[in-house]
């Protein structure tokens, strides 16, 4: 049976009807008579024969309204995603709720609550972590942005190796650097796929690199994710509706080059939008006007019937797992599932797309675990009515404790957060006044002594994802993206006796 | 002061490049030596500057003030020249977002933080290839220069950019800071930056303490 959740009543709607329309005119609109900046002739050549109006000095794709309504078809509503493990694919799209983790790009030291570059067994056990929590469904490219002393055109394809062999959950693989030509591969090695990432840049533009993966994609015949983000009132109107139509129409975009390129491509949408930060300049992370704004796109995605992914709860503007921390994902990962994506990305990142760490990914699983059973909605039949044993037990002093039916059906109604402190006071007190994230340091404790991967990677396969990451290296030295420096401390890397990929 | 002034700092603090321009034209006609002209400016934006700081205006504010002095400026500044004078300030500092990133925002921040902390900034822009950074820290003879870039696939044009500030011998000449949303101070130190502030107050602190080394 296939992990994850399934929303059992009718999504929260945030627009009405005619509200939905407009906001598909406006996308139309802007797609047609703004349209979007394509830095690749092979793009602008594909999209022209299709019947794309092309201003070829600007580099800008005009679209007709025929075009994008034929992508959206063509667009399958859901799709299965294979995992290393078949147990762990995942059906996105429809009702369907999954989580995942939202990269940060260090550790953070979980007393000085400062971030610094994770070192390679850190990284392992992040990623062991996530296998192990049973509401985390899918990992994100960069669980951290690689660990230490590797050079940053290698981080991604390290970090991909340490995935593929410390779990079998389902991938999502980025391109920096056009590292998917590697990582492609070292997938193929394992059997499976991986969802490949293409980026859109914010307002309106879809550069050489990001357009070069999207045809490396389209090869592989692998789900894809869309995902383009805009800053509100920066890279995008300060409005909640101008931001959305010129968000749909930035990845309505490349949703026609790759659904006429290749019709049926499965894929899933996302667009990182957070309102601006007025004072500093960063994106305002956390806020409740992001969740808003995703309420939104999800219901414009259940409109068109394309799986959506949300990421709103994942950066948070706190730099501890504390209070803060805590309502800025909590509030918005509900309204995320309550309003309709499919995968919610939160697990681990703690300070924007700064920090992770594996012991906020286990309070955050908690949380995943109590949305997914208020998905799961409430059961009413003759069992759960439970009318004759209501009767049976009458008034005072009957009661339901010592019932069959209590046994039986108490945990199935119930969520029982696994690191909430749910102690009593004259327990609490007796038990060294322990909170949530010192049960969770335990829980991470308990997890990296026990936990084994479903299925480990025979000795072929390290040695030919090995293969596949020296070839790597090899191509970004004589392409002089590592340095004689980076270089040297590379090498210590990877010489440690626990290094597995030699 | 006389009256054209007194809109011209008006025209910026309410962000409009169209009047500033005009009135700073006319306070040139009329006479105003253009030093006086350029004080005028800085002043509004110093004014604008501190509001920002105090947490009275907002980052829209910041750069619509921004870009009003800026699109007075050629025009006060060749009043300057052609009077056979020189601009005072804490020092010269050409500022752009490197080759193949197109991302203005946190740089006209910076710019418009420096400018209002009394340097003369000569902004160049965005998508800005490495021979017309070296060709500006030339021309200006700039005691810093600051480039900016938001995306980690243009952020090793800042290591290039530096290269070719050495290859023209230029390079101990002039302070090379960095920012941008894929810079990290690690990446700063190994590309040989001499600074990097994330934030844009924070650049203007560093550019002093730079200066003032």
């Amino acid at each position: 049976m296939l992990k994850g959740f399934t929303r059992r009543f009718p999504p929260l709607d945030v627009l009405s009807e005619e509200q939905v329309h407009s906001l598909h005119r406006a996308i139309l609109d802007v797609l047609r008579n703004t349209g979007v900046r394509f830095e690749s002739e092979r793009a602008l050549d594909d999209l022209e024969q299709i019947g794309c109006s092309i201003d070829r000095e600007a580099k800008r794709a005009r679209f007709p309204e025929y075009l994008v309504e034929e992508a959206v078809r063509r667009t399958p509503s859901s799709h299965r995603v294979r995992a290393r493990d078949l147990q762990n694919d995942i059906v996105l799209g429809g009702d369907t709720v999954y989580f995942r983790n939202f990269p940060g790009m260090q550790t953070v030291d979980l007393d000085t609550w400062e971030p610094r570059d994770p070192t390679m067994q850190e990284f392992n056990d992040l990623i062991t972590v996530f296998d192990a929590l049973p509401n985390l469904h899918a990992i994100s490219p960069y669980p951290y942005y690689g660990f230490d002393g590797v050079p940053p055109v290698m981080r991604l394809l390290e970090g991909i190796a340490i995935e593929i062999k410390n779990t079998t959950k389902v991938l999502i693989q980025g391109n920096t650097a056009e590292a998917d030509q590697f990582h492609i591969e070292m997938t193929k090695v394992v059997g499976g796929e991986s969802i490949l990432a293409v980026y859109g840049s914010a307002p309106l533009t879809w550069y050489d690199d990001q357009l070069r993966a999207v045809y490396r994609a389209l090869d592989t015949d692998w789900p894809m994710y869309l995902l383009q983000g805009t800053t509100m009132g920066a890279t995008g109107p300060a409005t909640l509706a101008g931001t959305v139509a010129v968000n749909y129409a930035e990845l309505f975009s490349i949703l026609v080059l790759i659904q006429f390129n290749k019709p049926g491509t499965r894929v899933h949408i996302a667009s990182d939008t957070y309102p601006q930060n007025m004072r500093s300049g960063a994106p305002g992370f956390g806020r409740i006007t992001g969740a808003l704004v995703k309420a939104v796109e999800n219901q414009m995605s259940r409109h068109y019937g394309i799986p959506r992914r949300d990421s709103n709860p994942g950066p948070l503007n706190s730099k501890k797992a504390d209070f803060q921390a805590g309502y800025e994902r909590g509030m918005n990962a509900l309204t995320s599932a309550l309003t309709g994506s499919n995968l919610i990305s939160m697990h681990s990142a703690i300070y924007g797309e700064i920090t992770a760490h594996p012991v906020q990914a286990i309070l955050d699983d908690d949380i995943a675990g109590m949305i997914g059973r208020f998905l799961n909605g409430v059961i009413v039949n003759d069992d759960t009515l439970a009318l004759e044993l209501i009767n049976e037990v009458g008034p005072i002093p009957g009661n339901f404790l010592n019932t069959a039916h209590t046994r039986e059906w108490w945990h199935r109604e119930q969520f029982i957060p696994k690191a909430a402190d749910e102690l009593t006071y004259p327990e609490w007190f007796n038990s060294g006044k322990k909170d949530c994230l010192e049960y969770a340091r335990e829980k991470m404790q308990g997890i990296l002594a026990n936990h084994q991967v479903s299925k480990p990677l025979t000795g072929s396969q390290e040695e030919e994802i090995g293969r596949i990451l020296k070839e790597a290296r090899d191509h970004y030295r004589r392409q002089e993206q590592i340095s004689d420096k980076e270089w040297e401390a590379y090498s210590t890397v990877l010489r440690q006796p626990d290094y597995p990929f030699i | 002061m006389e009256e054209s002034i007194q809109k011209m700092r008006e025209a910026i603090v309410n962000y409009n490049e169209v009047e500033a321009s005009e009135y700073a034209r006319q306070a040139i006609e009329q006479g105003i030596p253009p030093i006086d002209i350029l004080g005028a400016m800085t002043e509004a934006i110093r004014e604008v500057g501190d509001k920002f700081g105090k947490g009275e205006l907002w980052l829209p504010d910041l750069v619509g003030a921004g870009s009003a002095m800026q699109a007075a400026m050629p025009i006060v500044e060749a009043a300057i020249v052609e009077s056979g004078g020189s601009r005072e300030s804490q020092g010269v500092i050409v500022i752009g977002t490197v080759f193949g990133d197109i991302h203005n925002i946190g740089k006209d921040m910076v710019a418009t933080l420096l400018t209002a902390g009394g340097f003369e900034v000569h902004d160049l822009g965005i998508n800005i290839p490495a021979d017309q950074f070296v060709e500006a820290v030339t021309k200006y003879n700039a005691d810093i220069l600051a480039m900016s870039a938001l995306l980690t696939t243009t952020s090793a044009e800042q290591r290039r950019v530096i290269k070719a500030l050495e290859d023209r011998g230029i390079r101990p000449k002039v302070r090379v800071i960095v920012g941008g949303g894929a810079i990290t101070s690690g990446f700063a130190q190994d590309i040989g930056a001499d600074g990097y502030d994330p934030t844009a107050p924070g650049a203007v602190k560093l550019a002093k303490r730079l200066i003032a080394n």
